[in-house]
């Protein structure tokens, strides 16, 4: 059994107080190269969707591949810029559709919106892809969260207003991200917390029986059923299968000097408030939005917490849906972004403002992944962590020159620069991505928009 | 792309039912979370709605309950054992729940415990699954409650069997295997306890009843009078009215009424809670009119009465209601007449302190009249956002830019003047005859309905009279009952359905009946057809 293990009790002894940096910072070793993982492939991956684009002169360094300086939206990256690969001039082609609904759909597909499938995507997401390729052995193949998610039309519900991720099967279903904080936080780490190895090994036994069932049923009776009604117990027996592997990789895991981010008061906070939101954001929840920040930080450590921890490789986080019906009272705007973006008039103060927000947090979760020491390499090292967003401006939608960012050092990307393209499809990055992990397909997403891998990224 | 006006849906063949039987198709359905919180309350006095907790459906069909859109994310998956173990444990915690199953369960003896195990799967898993156990159920739930015992304690692996048995395909799945039509050999309908599960879900959104087990039992649901007898006295049953109330819900803008806030120095009056009363008021006028008042749609249209208290009278000035309880009264009807002219419909469809004809039209448009209106073209989508609510004094006035551009025109034709016929109503629902000192002009045409209206009353009498409403509303009932979008092989049973629902005076619980007689609700499609329907 793990000789990592976790007093639930002592960590909910946390909560309350305000998180304090990941403990690990505290013995963090000297800085490693950035290059330690240099020619070996990436070993994780991580997608960070931001709504509502940028502000594009704002947005752009200026100077060279590697002598620019950061603007003023990006400013927030200057500590940890040396892993950071700013991919300008990049045109999302795939997201044909409804505008900001195609965009997020393409995101990490590169496919058009599938009428034929409620407007969701016509192939995988990337990230479920390299699950399949660099998930197994882990508790969990993938771990999708989300930030105050569904705020406006879809109520609540899954739709391709706010969905990003996408099964690699041949439902290519959408997945609903996480969205409770304490649920997650139980849920990724409360299996480790048995005070006495003897009642460990109840519960997983207990846990591996259930499951055991399960698998024999969804096997035994879905090869009773019509093709199509197979399928869909397939699907479900699949799933069944992923936790078997996930509670015997649990069982194997390693000795780690991780420990949980501490688990803060989220009970302001509202998961569920989309299904409260409205089309146009005149419903505030004032409490939910005055604790993203609190929120964000959280999920943000239990992210880089479950990477470092091993329990998962693989992961997407999602800051609101492409609604953004939510305020940033801690910015002191009190309208929703969408009002900021083009529904109160295209507002570049407030636009501008919103993305460097976003670029601290994501800075921050740069910057915790990089303070995980992995042998003579950090967690970043072996990653590859792509942010982006629906679209490129917020008035016009429009999806050239998009704001993407890499960052990290896994399958040898190198970090400290900025690379300008000539607007290829951004399926020739997704493609790229997938190479540095040893995926060597020659194409990705619709084939129509996928021309081969780009240059120079390692 | 084009609207088309109503009554111009292609017509339905004459012989849409025509050469036999026409099921059309019949997936797979999963439980819906008011389904699965439903079921665990009467299955183990769970009361807790602790599906709350599973991710959210898709919206798929509009009600969240399309067989077509339920993947199984691994997220699901997890958390199906999540809730599975909050329900054993609160289940187990009770003496009453597991007596139900197995009264030895809080005698038993280390020497009497397996048998004692065995008479709760056999009884417990048969209720969870709909069905009689067959020998290898038995033996798979029996080896793992004595795997768990092995290692834990005996009520705990109960609660393991609990959690299993909830997880189980059986359960959260609607499985149908079908068998052979006795009278027609070469058609497939639903097992008797296949049948009974039909029923209760959609008539009672949870489990059969022992009754309707014993119907089934007895052959009673191999005939589609026993169906239909059994589905009237699930009708009857008060669990029928968290259905129709699920329904509606959905099929209205009620979702957002109790979290609405608007200007209180233009609207002093309002308030979030006149929003939650607006949202009673309707579903009490809906239970009285479906299952206490006259019962039809068109009533339902055209009632001059509401159902209102203390406070929300006072709200919308009608004298001599006294106390919390909603109680009938009978509204001015040159003013309001019946559910289009309620505070939940044209509050629901008004997001801000302005009204927007646009968005109530298409409301009326879409849902009541089931006109298909596509969204604005892409290429003038970022302009097609609501107008500068200073830019003219009425509604009319400020949105007259649609008629003015062609690109417009053809869907605003139709979108408008539904939608400026209900501009007497401002954006808390309160009548008015003039906005900012301009008489407001409701009156209005709508390409295919019944000629010109002077305002809203004579649109919504129009609206009760035409057939195209009708039709619409059993096709969302329709949608609805049977779990998914309806396409070109469901015109049998539609057109069946439609001609019901006129021939029974469009009483809706006898539409709900209807629903269970149609080839659709009644046979199983033909083993290969599934996947060319």
């Amino acid at each position: 059994m793990p000789a990592f293990r976790l007093s639930r009790r002592a960590l909910l002894r946390g909560a309350g107080s305000v998180a304090v940096a990941l403990p690990w910072l505290e013995a963090m070793g000297p800085t490693p190269s950035a290059h330690a993982q240099s020619g070996s492939l990436a070993q994780r991956f991580l997608a960070v969707y931001q709504p509502g684009g940028t502000v594009l002169d704002r947005f752009r360094p200026s100077g060279g591949e590697t002598d620019f300086t950061l603007s003023p939206i990006l400013s927030p990256f200057q500590p940890i810029v040396d892993k950071l690969l700013i991919v300008e001039n990049l045109d999302m082609a795939s997201a044909v559709g409804e505008q900001h609904q195609a965009g997020i759909v393409a995101l990490l597909t590169g496919t058009p919106q599938n009428q034929q499938r409620g407007g969701f995507a016509g192939g995988p997401s990337i990230d479920q892809v390299l699950a399949k390729r660099v998930g197994a052995g882990r508790p969990r193949a993938s771990v999708e969260m989300a930030i105050r998610w569904a705020t406006g039309k879809s109520h609540g519900l899954l739709h391709p207003i706010n969905s990003m991720t996408f099964a690699d099967d041949a439902t290519y279903s959408p997945i609903s991200p996480r969205l409770n904080p304490a649920e997650i936080f139980d849920s990724l780490f409360g299996n480790l917390d048995e005070d006495s190895s003897a009642g460990e090994n109840v519960a997983v036994t207990r846990r591996a029986s259930i499951l055991d069932y399960l698998d024999r049923r969804y096997e035994t009776l879905s090869q009773r059923l019509g093709a199509a009604d197979r399928v869909k117990l397939e699907e479900h027996l699949d799933r069944v299968r992923e936790m078997e592997e996930g509670l015997q990789a649990l069982a194997d895991l390693e000795t780690s000097s991780c420990s949980p981010p501490t688990l803060v008061d989220t009970s302001d906070y509202n998961p569920q408030s989309g299904l409260n939101a409205d089309d146009n954001g005149a419903i505030v929840d004032q409490s939910s939005d005055a604790a993203i920040p609190k929120v964000g930080k959280l999920m943000m450590d239990m992210m880089v917490t479950a990477m470092a921890c091993d329990l998962t490789a693989v992961g997407t986080l999602q800051w609101s849906d492409t609604e953004a019906k939510h305020t940033f009272p801690w910015l002191g705007l009190s309208e929703h972004h969408h009002y900021y973006q083009h529904d109160g008039g295209f507002r570049p103060e407030e636009c501008a403002q919103i993305a460097t927000w976003y670029s601290e947090q994501h800075a921050y979760l740069l910057q915790q992944m990089d303070a995980v020491q992995i042998g003579d390499h950090t967690l970043l090292d072996e990653s590859v962590v792509f942010f982006g967003s629906e679209l490129q401006d917020p008035p016009t939608h429009t999806k050239n020159n998009m704001p993407f960012l890499l960052a990290g050092g896994g399958g040898g990307l190198r970090g400290g620069r900025r690379l300008r393209f000539a607007n290829q499809s951004h399926n020739d990055l997704l493609l790229s991505i997938l190479h540095l992990f040893g995926d060597e397909r020659s194409s990705f997403g619709a084939p129509q928009y996928s021309s081969g891998p780009l240059a120079g990224l390692a | 792309m084009s609207a088309a006006p109503p009554g111009s849906t292609p017509a339905r063949t004459p012989d849409a039912c025509a050469n036999g039987i026409h099921p059309g198709r019949s997936p797979l359905r999963r439980l819906t979370r008011f389904e699965y919180n439903n079921t665990v309350r009467e299955l183990l006095g769970n009361a807790s709605s602790p599906a709350n907790s599973l991710p959210p459906e898709l919206l798929g069909n509009g009600f969240g309950n399309d067989a077509d859109e339920q993947p199984t994310s691994s997220f699901l998956a997890e958390q199906y054992g999540v809730v599975a173990a909050e329900v054993a444990s609160a289940a187990l915690a009770s003496p009453t729940v597991a007596e139900r199953y197995a009264p030895c369960i809080n005698s038993t003896t280390q020497a009497d415990e397996a048998q004692c195990a065995e008479t709760f799967i056999g009884s417990f898993a048969s209720s969870a699954f709909r069905r009689p156990l067959l020998p290898e159920d038995t033996e798979a739930l029996t080896h793992l409650q004595q795997q768990v015992r092995a290692v834990s304690t005996f009520e705990d692996s109960l609660a393991a069997v609990i959690e299993a048995v909830l997880q189980s395909p059986d359960f959260l799945y609607r499985v149908e295997h079908g068998e052979v039509d006795a009278s027609n050999p070469e058609l497939r309908r639903p097992s008797g306890r296949e049948m009974a599960a039909r029923l209760s879900y959609f008539l009672w959104g949870s489990m059969p009843d022992e009754e309707l087990a014993l119907a089934a039992d007895s052959g009673q649901l191999q005939t589609a009078d026993g169906v239909r007898e059994q589905a009237a006295r699930l009708l009857d049953d008060p669990r029928s009215r968290r259905v129709v109330e699920y329904f509606f819900d959905h099929y209205l803008p009620m979702n957002t009424l109790g979290d609405l806030s608007r200007d209180p120095a233009q609207f002093p009056t309002f308030s979030n809670r006149i929003g939650q009363l607006m949202r009673q008021e309707t579903r009490n006028f809906l239970q009285y009119q479906i299952f206490d008042g006259p019962g039809s749609w068109d009533s339902i249209l055209t009632a001059p009465y509401t159902f209102v208290n203390q406070e929300l009278a006072d709200f919308y000035g009608i004298d001599g209601v006294t106390g919390d309880e909603f109680q009938r009264v009978d509204t001015d009807p040159s003013r309001r007449l019946g559910l289009l002219t309620q505070g939940a419909i044209t509050v629901g469809t008004t997001i801000s302190n302005f009204t927007n004809p646009v968005r109530r039209g298409g409301f009326l448009l879409r849902h009541i009249l089931c006109v298909h209106v596509p969204d604005p073209p892409p290429e003038f989508a970022d302009d097609a956002t609501p107008p500068d609510p200073y830019s003219g004094a009425t509604g009319r006035e400020r949105y007259s830019l649609h008629s003015e551009q062609a690109e417009c025109a053809g869907c605003h034709a139709l979108l408008d003047p539904p939608g400026f016929a209900l501009e007497n109503y401002d954006a808390v629902g309160l009548w008015r005859d003039q906005e900012n000192g301009v008489t407001i002009d409701a009156s209005g045409n709508l390409p295919g309905l019944g000629g010109a209206f002077s305002g809203p009353i004579e649109l919504i009498e129009q609206i009760a009279a035409s057939p195209q409403t009708h039709a619409c509303f059993a096709e969302h009932w329709a949608t609805f009952a049977y779990g998914r979008d309806l396409g070109a092989a469901d015109a049998c049973t539609i057109a069946e359905v439609e001609d019901a629902f006129a021939r029974a005076g469009h009483d809706v619980k006898q539409l709900l009946i209807q629903l269970t007689q149609t080839d659709a609700f009644l046979y199983l499609p033909a083993p290969n057809s599934e996947e060319t329907l």
